[in-house]
C-alpha cells in the first residue's frame, strides 16, 4: 500500500480513535496527544501493515499500546482479580441527579459508571459494542485470547447494568 | 458465560443498545485533524517537541559560556581555591609591575633593604645582593594573599628583571608535580602565562622567584639565579 493511499484510509478513522482516547483518558487534551502519537507510529511503521488485514483494528491497537506506555501509569486502577475484575466495589452515584431531569442525566451516568471501568474492561466492551468489532479483532488488539474478551465484555455489562439500575431505583433516598 | 456474549451486539439487558445510543461520542476536533493531517504530510520529517527548543537552548548556553570567558578574570577568587596558584598569580602580578615601572634603585638598597624587612616582618640573616651577572636593584615590603612579605627585585645584565618574593608560608604545601632537582634543591618550576617560576620553602617561608626568561637556554639561566639566592639569602619570619 503507497504511503498516500495509507495515509488517506488511516484518516477514515480518526473520529473513532479520538472517541476511545476521550474514553481512555478522560481528558480532551491527553487525548488529542495520545492520537496525534497514535497516528504518528502508525506512519513510521506503516510498512508492517498487511494490506487485507483490518486497518481500522491495528490503528486501535497502535492506540491502545501507546495509551499503555505513556498515559496509563497515572491512572490509579483498583487492584483486579484473577480473570481482570475488579472485587468488592459498589456502585457510587451519591449525587445522582433527580428523576425528571433523568434524561439529561444519564448520559453523565453512563460516562461515570464508564470511567469506573477498569481499562481492560472498558476497552473491549467500547470496540465491540460502541465501534461494532468483531470479538476476533477486539482479541487481537487486546492481545489477548477470544475467551477472555467475551469474559471480559460480560462482566463489564454486568457491572454497568449493576451501577445503572442502582442509580435508577427511585426509592433510592438520595 | 461465552453464551451470554458471543457478540458485540447480542442482546444483554440493553447495556450494549444504551452504549451505542445513549454514550456520547467525540469526534475529532478540527484543530486535532489538521494537527494530524500536517503530522502526517510526506516529506514533513517529525520533530520530536524538544527539538524545538535546542537551537534556543544552544544559543542560551554558548551566550552563557561567553559571557563566563569575558568576565571570569574579574570574578573574586572563590574560597577553597588552590593556595599555591593564589599566591603564583599575586607574584605574576607583582612581577609585572616590577618589569614594566619598578624602579632601579641599587643606590638605595642598603637603606630600603632594612626597611623593607622592619615593615614586612620577614628578616633576612643573609641577602644575595648581586654579582656581575645579576644585581639587587630595589626592596620593598609587599602583601601578597594576605600575607605581609618582602619583595626583591634583581636585574641581569640583559636586562631582565627577577622578582624574588618572600612571606610566611604557613599551612602552604607546594605539590611534587613540577619539581625539579637544581644543584642540591628541589623546587618546583612552572611556566605560567608567559613567564618562569621558582617556588620552594624555606625556614618556615614561602620563597617565589619569577621572571620573564622562559627560553630553554633562559630557564637554565633563572635557575642558576635561583641558586645564587638560595644559596645566598636566608630569611626567617620576624613575629
Amino acid at each position: 500500500m503507497a504511503d498516500d493511499e495509507f495515509r488517506q484510509q488511516a484518516l477514515q478513522h480518526l473520529d473513532a480513535l479520538h472517541n476511545l482516547a476521550v474514553y481512555l483518558t478522560r481528558n480532551g487534551s491527553e487525548a488529542e496527544d495520545l492520537v496525534q502519537e497514535t497516528y504518528v507510529r502508525a506512519m513510521r511503521f506503516s510498512h508492517r501493515f498487511q494490506p487485507g488485514t483490518h486497518l481500522r483494528a491495528w490503528l486501535f491497537q497502535i492506540l491502545r499500546n501507546t495509551f499503555l506506555t505513556f498515559y496509563r501509569l497515572r491512572e490509579r486502577e483498583s487492584a483486579l482479580s484473577e480473570d481482570g475484575v475488579p472485587e468488592g466495589e459498589s456502585p457510587m452515584f451519591h449525587d445522582a441527579p433527580a428523576r425528571d431531569s433523568e434524561s439529561a442525566g444519564a448520559h453523565m451516568d453512563l460516562d461515570r459508571a464508564l470511567a469506573k471501568l477498569p481499562e481492560e474492561f472498558k476497552t473491549p466492551l467500547l470496540l465491540a459494542e460502541v465501534e461494532g468489532l468483531a470479538l476476533e479483532d477486539v482479541a487481537r488488539i487486546m492481545d489477548c485470547p477470544v475467551g477472555t474478551v467475551k469474559s471480559r465484555i460480560f462482566r463489564a455489562k454486568e457491572r454497568l447494568r449493576g451501577s445503572l439500575k442502582d442509580y435508577q431505583q427511585p426509592d433510592r433516598g438520595v | 458465560m461465552s453464551d451470554e456474549v458471543t457478540g458485540g451486539h447480542e442482546d444483554d439487558g440493553g447495556i450494549g443498545r444504551l452504549l451505542r445510543e445513549r454514550l456520547p461520542r467525540h469526534p475529532a476536533p478540527p484543530v486535532l485533524r489538521a494537527a494530524v493531517v500536517e503530522a502526517l504530510m510526506p516529506g514533513r520529517p517529525r520533530q520530536p517537541w524538544w527539538a524545538l527548543w535546542l537551537p534556543h537552548a544552544f544559543s542560551a548556553v554558548a551566550t552563557a559560556l561567553i559571557m563566563l570567558l569575558y568576565l571570569a578574570p574579574s570574578l573574586p577568587s572563590a574560597p577553597g581555591a588552590d593556595p599555591v596558584q593564589l599566591v603564583t598569580r599575586a607574584v605574576l602580578a607583582e612581577h609585572a609591575r616590577n618589569t614594566f615601572w619598578g624602579e632601579t634603585r641599587s643606590d638605595v638598597v642598603p637603606v630600603a633593604l632594612p626597611r623593607a624587612m622592619e615593615e614586612s616582618g620577614v628578616a633576612l640573616s643573609w641577602v644575595f645582593t648581586g654579582d656581575e651577572d645579576i644585581q639587587l636593584i630595589n626592596a620593598k615590603p609587599t602583601y601578597l594573599e594576605g600575607r605581609r612579605g618582602i619583595e626583591l627585585a634583581y636585574q641581569d645584565t640583559t636586562g631582565h628583571t627577577v622578582t624574588y618574593i618572600i612571606v610566611p608560608g604557613g599551612s602552604v604545601a607546594l605539590p611534587e608535580r613540577g619539581r625539579v632537582q637544581i644543584d642540591r634543591w628541589r623546587p618546583v618550576v612552572k611556566r605560567e602565562n608567559g613567564f618562569s617560576l621558582i617556588l620552594w620553602r624555606q625556614q618556615g617561608m614561602l620563597c617565589v622567584m619569577a621572571s620573564d626568561l622562559v627560553s630553554d637556554d633562559d630557564l637554565t639561566r633563572f635557575k642558576e639565579y635561583f641558586v645564587k639566592v638560595r644559596s645566598s639569602t636566608e630569611p626567617y619570619a620576624v613575629y
